[in-house]
């Protein structure tokens, strides 16, 4: 009998996470707790800067545990936020009123996503293409398309302002304040973008591990063929799964554009799809398929921002900051291979 | 004739289960020595430790006389003790001498000498009469012809103990007695060949000694005069411990109503122009060669397979069965032979194993897990599965214990047709019992059963009728109550009589 030592798939999320924290002990040690590190409106930060990520990397979870992979997220992001905001301003400029051409470009840039979503799934499914291939693809494709209609510039939304309320704002948290100074008390605003992600982030863990997609997910990526053999559709399954991210990077890329009312089309979302999979590996969910964790991802997501973030409060060059994620997603995949018979 | 291999005393621990204890063995030069036991007995463990890769916890191993340790495979390649895995390790993008050299190639001022590496492998495979071209890519290569590569490297290695496991599990009848016969060349050549085997006519045939292992112990070994008196049946009751004279359930009679018909089903190159039926409460055995398209026939009923022809009627209604989801709602069940590859999904729990094909019904939307573990629970008792927990991932089951849990897999949808390829391959003699008392319940119930397998015996016990196929068409149905071994190897096609 071969002897296989598998390690429950939340060892790595866990050393993550303890290194999370012993990190945050030390940098307040060093900094004599002086630093704005964990203060709540730096968390909340954190969090609001992490939740586009966040978001497309809890459908990333289930597309990899499937035992694929999406590269074309990122070029997503911007070209769903672009025609997103061309299409609010061509209802604007037809005269219709304000929160009904913000609610279409919302329609439109979530729609999209999922057929985006479909077609990759359409793909690797029905076309039998590697899934990397299938998604370099509309990697290269979204981000020349988002380009190539505003000739490498921006999309800027008009009207006043409607649009980026969701992105932006938040709901007033009671009893805070952060301007004790004002005449009057600014509270402290929980973020839309993180609630959004919380939900996401649910409904993603129940759907993995709680309903009967979740178990067929898991079961055609550990091994496809008996998948096949158990009278699973496996094509349905794999067409869902990445429409599924499709809404996910659709969300995220709706909150983009709204946050800041505009869309750069050559960066915005650029390197998304590097973070989102640096996030699901360092959460622990196999590369190769067949075992993912939600909460694994949630915590992968969490220490990219966290790492982030003190880089910034030490002023490490923004150059810099490649290396030491490359170091994390390294060190977990280091950690993942000791899970190999 | 003095030992070889001695092991004295040899136990094997592994945390607080004891694998091996208090071993006394000996391994005479030249001689074919059988070892047979239940899954569990400890056979892989012993030989575990001879090939290197397990060190016994205490007992000494002697080699010609003289005490050996070793640390790891190379050193018993080293000593010329090699062992032939069930799973072939061979590269399957190399040439047949590429992999008889792997590692240690002919090199000619830095470059691989292929001329050298060809015609070295080509005397090798001349050693053990086989004419193979060295040049040829392994992927390209039969079972049987992967098997010999394998013999002619460990040959390379100047093995003198070469220990062979499960060799013919995976082979035609020809394949096996090809190998049997270089096994006994082996023999005369001064080879101690080690052949671990579950097909125990095998073993009797070409064993000078056999070694029965129960429970880790030694049970018996039988000597060359003990083995000519060993009838198959006492051999399989020293093993389980018990004797086996209900080894077979009496056949159950059947119902006139036809279930399931096939007529004139064809497979492109595979199937052609299969008709049969069979009826409520009948056993109905499907035997032939490898390759005669008896899985293909089948895979095509379920809908896993093309048809390019032929009509299946259910209670003597057409259907349309255009994949598996089809014939699983009309209640066709199929259990795949390949049971690691395509049964089971083996770092899955056995709950969600079990559940996997009916998962439908624990879910409106949410899976209700106690639902699903209670169902596996009624499951794991009726087929007395052996498991720790029911949470416990399938790949650390035993052969038998997994095709339990594949059985239960498709028995938890309620079938009406039950398809089973090959559902003793790899299984215990004990757990082989069970399936086919399990097999004989579920027809008694009035279920339909097609069964799939290589070995004649089984099928003669156990179906009501056989249907031979060859070269993709069923030639002859036989009467199992009265049906020889020698009927099915005729039809079959085994000798060229009457094609």
């Amino acid at each position: 009998m071969k002897r296989t030592t598998t390690l429950p798939v939340w060892i790595v999320p866990a050393i993550a996470l303890v290194g999370l924290v012993a990190f945050t002990i030390i940098y307040e040690i060093a900094t004599k707790g002086e630093s704005i590190l964990i203060k709540p409106e730096n968390l909340l930060n954190i969090l609001r800067q992490v939740s586009f990520v966040g978001i497309i990397a809890m459908g990333m979870t289930l597309v990899i545990t499937l035992g694929g992979i999406d590269l074309s997220v990122g070029s997503l992001v911007a070209f769903l936020g672009g025609i997103g905001i061309l299409f609010l301003n061509a209802v604007l400029s037809s005269g219709a009123s304000e929160p009904v051409a913000v609610l279409g470009a919302f329609a439109l840039i979530i729609v999209g996503g999922v057929v985006a979503g479909f077609i990759n799934g359409l793909l690797v499914s029905k076309g039998k293409l590697a899934p990397f291939i299938a998604t370099l693809g509309g990697l290269a494709a979204y981000r020349s398309l988002s380009m190539a209609l505003v000739a490498g510039g921006e999309y800027r939304s008009e009207g006043s302002g409607l649009f980026g309320r969701l992105g932006a704002g938040g709901i007033a948290i009671p009893g805070t304040n952060i301007a004790p100074n004002a005449p009057s008390p600014v509270p402290l605003l929980f973020p839309w973008p993180v609630l959004i992600f919380a939900i996401v982030a649910f409904v993603a863990w129940m759907i993995l591990n709680w309903t009967r997609l979740g178990r067929y997910i898991v079961a055609i990526g550990s091994n496809e063929r008996s998948a096949i053999y158990s009278a699973i559709e496996v094509d349905r399954v794999k067409i869902l799964t990445y429409s599924l991210l499709g809404l996910c990077t659709g969300i995220a890329s709706l909150l983009v554009a709204s946050r800041l009312a505009s869309i750069s089309s050559s960066s915005s979302g650029t390197l998304y799809e590097l973070d989102v999979i640096a996030a699901v590996v360092i959460g622990g969910t196999r590369m190769r398929g067949g075992a993912g964790t939600i909460a694994g991802t949630v915590i992968g997501v969490l220490i990219l921002g966290v790492i982030q973030n003190m880089l910034n409060l030490l002023q490490v060059s923004v150059y810099l900051q490649g290396l030491v994620k490359g170091l994390v997603i390294i060190g977990a995949v280091l950690l993942q291979r000791s899970e190999r018979p | 004739m003095p030992p070889v291999i001695s092991f004295e005393n040899v136990c094997k621990r592994f945390g607080s289960v004891r694998a091996l204890e208090a071993v006394d063995l000996q391994l005479l030069r030249g001689e074919v020595h059988g070892l047979v036991g239940e899954n569990g007995a400890g056979k892989s463990t012993l030989m575990k430790v001879l090939s290197g890769v397990e060190h016994p916890t205490s007992g000494e191993l002697l080699m010609n006389g003289s005490r050996v340790r070793l640390h790891g495979v190379p050193d018993a390649i080293k000593l010329g003790i090699v062992m032939i895995h069930q799973e072939l390790n061979l590269v399957d993008e190399l040439s047949v001498a590429d992999n008889i050299f792997l590692g240690r190639e002919f090199t000619h001022a830095g470059l691989v000498n292929r001329r050298r590496t060809e015609a070295e492998s080509r005397r090798l495979l001349e050693r053990i009469g086989h004419d193979l071209d060295p040049s040829k890519l392994v992927r390209m290569l039969s079972i049987a012809d992967k098997q010999m590569v394998e013999i002619a490297k460990a040959l390379s290695y100047n093995a003198s103990v070469l220990i062979m496991d499960e060799p013919t599990a995976t082979l035609t009848e020809r394949e096996s007695n090809a190998l049997l016969e270089l096994v006994g060349n082996l023999r005369q050549s001064g080879v101690t060949v080690v052949f671990i085997s579950h097909i125990l006519p095998q073993v009797l045939r070409i064993s000078d000694r056999i070694t029965v292992l129960r429970d880790g112990r030694v049970v018996t070994t039988l000597d060359t005069r003990e083995v000519r008196q060993t009838s198959e049946r006492d051999l399989a009751s020293l093993m389980v411990g018990r004797s086996m004279t209900d080894y077979f359930p009496p056949r159950g009679p059947h119902w006139d109503d036809v279930v399931l018909s096939v007529r004139d089903l064809s497979v492109p190159d595979r199937v052609e122009n299969v008709s049969f039926d069979v009826r409520a409460g009948e056993i109905f055995g499907l035997a032939g060669l490898i390759g005669a398209g008896r899985t293909e026939a089948a895979e095509a009923i379920v809908g896993l397979r093309h048809k390019s022809g032929g009509q299946i009627f259910l209670n003597g209604t057409p259907t349309r069965i255009n994949g598996l989801v089809d014939a699983t709602r009309l209640g066709i069940a199929y259990l795949a032979e390949d049971r690691k590859d395509a049964g089971l999904t083996l770092n899955m729990s056995i709950i969600d194993n079990t559940t996997l094909v009916s998962l439908r019904r624990y879910s409106n939307v949410i899976l209700n897990r106690g639902k699903q573990k209670l169902a596996t629970q009624g499951h794991a008792l009726r087929l007395r599965l052996r498991a720790a927990s029911l949470t416990e991932a399938v790949s650390t089951l035993s052969g038998g214990n997994q095709q339990k849990v594949l059985l239960a897999k498709w028995l938890e949808m309620s079938p009406k047709v039950l398809i089973v390829d090959e559902p003793t391959r790899g299984v215990d003699i004990g757990a082989k019992e069970e399936i086919y008392h399990l097999l004989h319940e579920l027809a008694a119930q009035g279920l339909s059963c097609i069964m799939i397998s290589s070995e004649m015996n089984e099928l003669i016990g156990l179906c009501h009728r056989i249907g031979v196929m060859r070269f993709g068409r069923l030639v002859t149905i036989l009467d199992g109550q009265h049906a020889t071994e020698e009927q099915i190897i005729h039809a079959a096609g085994l000798e060229t009589a009457g094609a």
